[in-house]
């Protein structure tokens, strides 16, 4: 379990890119250098010392940049811990716990497509920028155009990225399972077996995701997520359900799972 | 701070002895906030804490409660892990050995639905190199009797005690819960049934409710409260238990910091274990011993004894 810092990060910048949801850049060299896409780190959302809110966030790393030794959080307001970190400001310096838990599985012999949904695309950009210059497909969604995140840093990466709205305001109408659909079921079976499926964003997206790649027998990693205290299995608080083994947890199992682990009915 | 504490051979006598437990220090983990060590050991220098409490050990392993297990209150944490644990079978021959290769003082914490299952798995643990003392958890419902928590009741507490103490010859620390009308008629009570010294307290019962979705926020609806919010209840029962009972009293509840710390050892209690702090800050433990020393130095405080409030 080595290489993993608990650290204070200086905050480079952070600006907010779609509604309510923010791009947090933070100097934090051991992490950027150890780093692998799909795991992630906890940030104590307060600077100042005190025990309110108590507990770290977990949030993916959205990015690496390497030589600047910076790190990229996309991360979404929801309630108050996010709300404070909204507040942070350049040069202040925040907590940082990683990196943590388990990323994607990289198989080079195969084609990668990866899928998120609305800020489940925050651990794909890490992982598209890794497999720049490769084959490779991108399937991006979002409720409404205003919503999609990311676009222009996606198609940096050179793979195809392909879009779906709910709403049709932008790229397909309609969902990311019925993007991936089309895409798998216009493949011989033996094009298909080549494929590799990365997914993350809610749950019933990644139950969906999970359903399609095991009926058209497609390796499948989900990345999921779970009320966490720790972030480094110390307190047993993050299971999820799986299957007949009992359960699972998030940060040291995952967050990263091979989608057919997971009991989908259950979760 | 590098997870290493400096000054640790200093002027300062920080050592506790707990029956035959010789503890370098008063700072302990405690049991379920720090895995079986191995989880936390990139954080702290194990070896230069009293000794790490495990995660409460059962007879068959434990899955646990269902999801969610964890919720953030105001300046604490509700969890309901539900005593997710690897058996003892599991402990003694994947977990044990990595702590007994590290010369790491261990202590046992043990759970049980019988006072038959306490019994056995103090047997079972028994000559096992590498433990150094087991803590009774007696905050789990005896199933036998209806689900009533072992200690909750005076009479059961101190059949469980009697037992485990007669299987064993490592020091036995009955750990306490704090929803009981009277805390110290439970601790006189594991005193006469033998036990070496009483940890306190366990977690408060509590629950959270989302009022979004209309149902409590824990899978197992009940959970226990832990973390700064709890520690002047803690603190509270450990000067009354200091105050009723003879044996050493370890205090627990809430400890963040080194003031904290300090209180519970001017309170009366010979040692000390960390819980959620580790959970949000894993060099916690690190940062009390080291703070401890600092004020101990600056104070000219010499020794533990000297920090205690006699009345
Ligand atoms: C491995 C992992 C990676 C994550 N990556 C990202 C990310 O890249 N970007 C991002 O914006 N968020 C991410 N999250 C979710 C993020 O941790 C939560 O949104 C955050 O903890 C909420 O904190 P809060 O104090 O604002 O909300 P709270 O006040 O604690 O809760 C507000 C709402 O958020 C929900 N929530 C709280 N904690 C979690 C959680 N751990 N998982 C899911 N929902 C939660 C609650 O159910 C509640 O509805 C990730 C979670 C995990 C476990
Ligand atoms: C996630 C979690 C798991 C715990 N598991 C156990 C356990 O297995 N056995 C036990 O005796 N106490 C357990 N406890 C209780 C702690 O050891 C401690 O008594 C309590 O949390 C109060 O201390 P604190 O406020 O420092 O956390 C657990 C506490 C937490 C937060
Ligand atoms: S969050 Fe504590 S074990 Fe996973």
């Amino acid at each position: 379990m080595a290489g993993r810092f608990d650290m204070t990060a200086k905050v480079v910048s952070i600006r907010e890119v779609a509604p309510e949801t923010f791009l947090l850049t933070l100097h934090a060299p051991e992490i950027a250098e150890y780093a692998v896409p799909g795991q992630f780190v906890m940030i104590r959302p307060r600077q100042e010392a005190g025990f309110d809110p108590l507990l770290r966030r977990p949030f993916s790393i959205h990015r690496v940049h390497a030589q600047q030794e910076h790190i990229e959080i996309l991360f979404r307001v929801v309630g108050r811990g996010t709300r404070l970190l909204a507040k942070v400001c350049r040069g202040s310096v925040l907590c940082v716990l990683g990196p943590l838990g388990k990323g994607f599985e990289v198989r080079p012999a195969k084609i990668p497509v990866l899928v998120g949904g609305g800020l489940g695309v925050a651990p794909l950009l890490f992982l598209a920028d890794r497999l720049k210059g490769g084959k490779g497909v991108i399937i991006l969604g979002a409720l409404t155009k205003g919503f999609l995140l990311r676009l222009d840093a996606f198609s940096l990466t050179g793979l195809d990225v392909l879009v779906a709205t709910e709403d049709g305001s932008f790229g397909n109408k309609g969902l990311v399972t019925e993007v991936l659909n089309r895409l798998l079921g216009r493949l011989e079976a033996e094009s298909r077996r080549q494929i590799i499926v990365f997914s993350c964003g809610p749950i019933p997206m990644l139950r969906a995701v999970a359903g399609l790649s095991k009926s058209y027998q497609v390796e499948c990693q989900v990345s999921l997520e779970a009320y966490m205290a720790c972030g480094i299995g110390l307190c047993m608080g993050c299971a999820i359900r799986a299957g007949r083994q009992g359960y699972l947890h998030v940060c040291k199992d995952g967050p990263v799972f091979p989608a057919n682990l997971i009991d989908w009915d259950q979760i | 701070m590098d997870g290493q504490v400096k000054g640790l051979r200093g002027r300062v006598d920080l050592r506790v002895s707990i029956g035959s437990l010789d503890l370098k220090n008063p700072v302990l983990l405690a049991s379920g906030t720090c895995g079986y060590g191995a989880e936390i050991e990139d954080f702290v220098n194990l070896e230069d804490l009293g000794a790490i409490v495990v995660k409460g050990i059962s007879l068959e392993p434990r899955q646990g409660n269902p999801p969610p297990r964890l919720a953030e209150t105001p300046c604490g944490l509700l969890n309901a892990i539900g005593l997710e644990n690897v058996g003892v079978e599991a402990f003694i021959k994947e977990k044990l050995p990595w702590l007994r290769e590290r010369g790491i003082t261990t202590i046992v914490n043990i759970l049980g639905n019988s006072a038959d299952e306490y019994e056995e798995l103090a047997r079972r643990l028994a000559g096992n190199k590498g433990i150094h003392g087991l803590e009774i958890n007696i905050s789990c419902p005896n199933v036998k009797k209806g689900g009533v928590a072992f200690g909750t009741d005076p009479q059961q507490a101190a059949e469980v005690t009697k037992r485990v103490v007669a299987a064993t010859d490592l020091p036995v620390i009955v750990k306490l819960s704090p929803n009981v009308a009277d805390i110290c008629a439970i601790a006189v009570a594991v005193q006469e049934a033998g036990a070496t010294a009483v940890s306190l307290i366990n977690t408060l019962l509590g629950m959270a409710i989302d009022i979004e979705q209309r149902r409590p926020v824990l899978g197992n609806i009940f959970g226990g409260l832990s973390g700064p919010a709890i520690k002047p209840v803690a603190l509270r029962m450990v000067w009354q238990v200091v105050r009723c009972v003879d044996i050493p009293v370890i205090g627990i509840g809430g400890i963040t910091t080194h003031v904290d710390a300090l209180e519970f050892l001017m309170a009366g209690a010979c040692a000390i274990q960390i819980g959620t702090a580790n959970l949000i800050d894993p060099t916690a433990p690190v940062k009390v011993v080291q703070g401890v020393i600092d004020f101990m130095q600056e104070n000219n405080y010499f020794s533990l004894q000297a920090l205690k409030i006699s009345s």
